[in-house]
């Protein structure tokens, strides 16, 4: 195949058959409860220098809880999958977690930028659909995929794309490598404790993520039996032999949105906003992450039930979130 | 009869970029800002029925009119949909054809409907501003027939150059310059909409086309907004003021807080008898 044009961003090498082998040797396909606390699976699932990606972002059903127990734990050198992203990104690096994002998109103008600007953060271009189709190809088990997009941009000569001649066609047709992510973190409604998980609403990317990832940690806002799950199997987004890790964490969004259960917080958004503009996100992790032990001690000592339920009144849709 | 008018430079770019929406045509919309604002404005006036999906995977919802600040951070954005998708099945139904008109903001767009959404100044390592990147517009302006983009008339936003193309237009404007890239054919960028003027690109040089300027401003005070020369359409057509309906459903319904409408310079505009 003649390869017409090569992007000089950095990417990681596609390895397919590497990819099988770890599936061979560390994933279980027993049925097994896989149920732990958040501070377990991320010891034990999450790395320092992992490839980290997770589905939707810290405004929507984003894996906030888990995310916090990255910082908590201050996991460092990571490289994250960052699209379709809000400020979740923002405070990992807040946190000293990254080295290194693909770009989709993330919110500019704070901490992000500064990083970025101030060669702390080191970037791969992409767009947001092409991080989330390289995960497609890395879930499909295939070293590459062909798209329509990215081509003749900038954003081209800044990624680890190829234009190249079809061989069957001989039109140009651009090429992105898989990416396998080493750690995926999705948040649910509803798992059993096996890892049969069921997310309701528009996904984002909720099956490649969980797919392509060698290791795979589900958090929930409710556990459902696993005789449940077999009465309406249509309703499983994810089956348990990709899951690692189920956490059990209501509110496990917050201070995010839970289509269908719970609004996002403002003041805690707002609060969290003014932080990135203001270069003071630190002092924002120290309170909301670092001074506890773990969310639900966050959610008790410092949201409170009341708080808790107010959000679940302000989320007025409730259509289609719930089996 | 003649009464003095008073809007805003985006509500006059969201007034005339609704007007450009047609009921039998299917959208993709940037997920929030003023895209997806032009698009509850012609829903909530003269397209009540129009197709639009968001990347998030929400395909053709009935939200309510007004766009949460923080969009995104509920479901009401993707309330009362045809279906739940992802980001993948909305690329896909791109790639087939299905999505008539892209509606985009942007930072900075050049003469061949380039836009820019990544850097500003420096290179790409050590950029001086570095902005969010291309989100989902590569995609978008890469593949969907049409695009549409909305930037203020602002010297700093129209330039020759981009310092970065995030998402391609006519890319050096040469024939077949985009299937060349590996872009699917016939597709490009439709219109640019500002505050005050329409262009369009011209299909031989692909260079930006003024079409239409606003009746309160002239050739000269458009162009000196500018960083390149655009080509004049002959004869140059006018864009319409807002009209009181859609001026009314902006403040009372789509942004009842005016965090977005009231961004902006305030146009004094006096219709002649």
């Amino acid at each position: 195949m003649e390869v017409l044009a090569s992007g000089k961003g950095v990417y990681r090498t596609p390895d397919p058959d590497g990819h099988r082998e770890w599936v061979r040797t560390h994933k279980s396909r027993v049925a097994e409860s896989k149920l732990m606390t958040a501070k377990e699976a991320v010891e034990k699932f999450v790395s320092d220098g992992d490839y980290l990606g997770y589905d939707l972002n810290i405004h929507r059903r984003g894996p906030t809880a888990l995310v916090h127990e990255v910082i908590r734990q201050k996991k460092k050198e990571l490289w994250v999958a960052v699209r379709f992203s809000a400020l979740d990104p923002a405070l990992l690096i807040a946190g000293g977690c990254v080295s290194r994002i693909d770009v989709g998109w993330f919110i500019h103008g704070g901490t992000c930028s500064r990083a970025i600007e101030e060669g702390k953060v080191k970037t791969t271009e992409w767009s947001n659909s092409a991080v989330v189709y390289r995960q497609l190809a890395g879930a499909m088990g295939l070293p590459f995929l062909p798209m329509r997009y990215i081509g003749g941009s900038d954003v081209f000569e800044q990624s680890g794309a190829k234009l190249v001649k079809d061989p069957f066609t001989g039109m140009e047709i651009c090429l992105v490598p898989a990416l396998n992510l080493d750690v995926s973190l999705v948040h649910v409604y509803q798992c059993d404790e096996y890892g049969n998980a069921r997310i309701f609403g528009p996904g984002l990317s909720p099956i490649e993520t969980s797919t392509c990832a060698k290791k795979l940690i589900i958090s929930t806002e409710e556990i459902i039996s696993n005789e449940e799950i077999r009465r309406q199997p249509q309703l499983t987004t994810i089956p348990y032999y990709l899951v690692d890790a189920v956490v059990h964490m209501p509110f496990g969004t917050y201070p995010g949105a839970m289509p269908g259960m719970y609004g996002s917080d403002p003041e805690n958004m707002m609060e969290m906003m003014v932080a990135d503009r203001t270069g003071t996100l630190d002092a924002y992790l120290e309170k909301w992450v670092y001074s506890v032990e773990s969310h639900t001690e966050m959610l008790d000592k410092l949201v409170g039930v009341k708080k808790l339920l107010e959000l679940m009144k302000t989320e007025t849709v409730k259509e289609g979130y719930r089996a | 009869m003649s009464e003095v008018m008073n809007f805003t430079q985006t509500e006059q770019i969201l007034c005339t970029t609704a007007n450009l929406i047609e009921e039998d045509k299917a959208y993709w919309v940037a997920i929030g800002g003023p895209p997806l604002m032009a698009m509850m404005l012609a829903r909530y006036t003269h397209t009540p029925n129009v197709f639009y999906v968001v990347e998030d995977g929400t395909v053709s919802p009935q939200p309510p009119a007004y766009v949460p600040f923080l969009t995104g951070a509920s479901g009401a954005g993707s309330y009362r949909a045809l279906a739940w998708k992802d980001m993948s099945t909305m690329g896909f139904h791109c790639a087939l054809g299905y999505y008539d008109y892209g509606v985009l903001d942007c930072l900075q767009v050049d003469m061949y409907g380039n836009i820019n959404s990544t850097f500003i100044g420096g290179d790409y390592e050590h950029p001086k501003r570095r902005f969010g990147g291309p989100g989902g517009a590569n995609e978008i302006a890469s593949m969907c027939w049409r695009t549409i983009f909305m930037a203020e008339q602002e010297k700093r936003k129209y330039r020759k150059r981009v310092d970065f193309i995030s998402s391609p237009g006519y890319l050096d404007g040469s024939p077949r310059a985009r299937e060349k890239a590996g872009l699917p054919a016939n597709t490009g960028p439709y219109r640019v909409v500002s505050d005050m003027a329409i262009f369009g690109f011209d299909e031989e040089t692909r260079r930006m086309k003024l079409l239409a300027i606003a009746p309160w401003t002239t050739i000269d005070d458009v162009l000196n907004e500018m960083d390149f020369e655009p080509l004049v359409a002959d004869p140059l057509g006018t864009v319409p003021p807002p009209t009181e309906e859609q001026l009314t459903v902006l403040r009372a319904q789509v942004d009842p807080e005016g965090r977005a409408i009231g961004a902006g310079k305030w146009i004094e505009y006096k219709p002649e008898s």
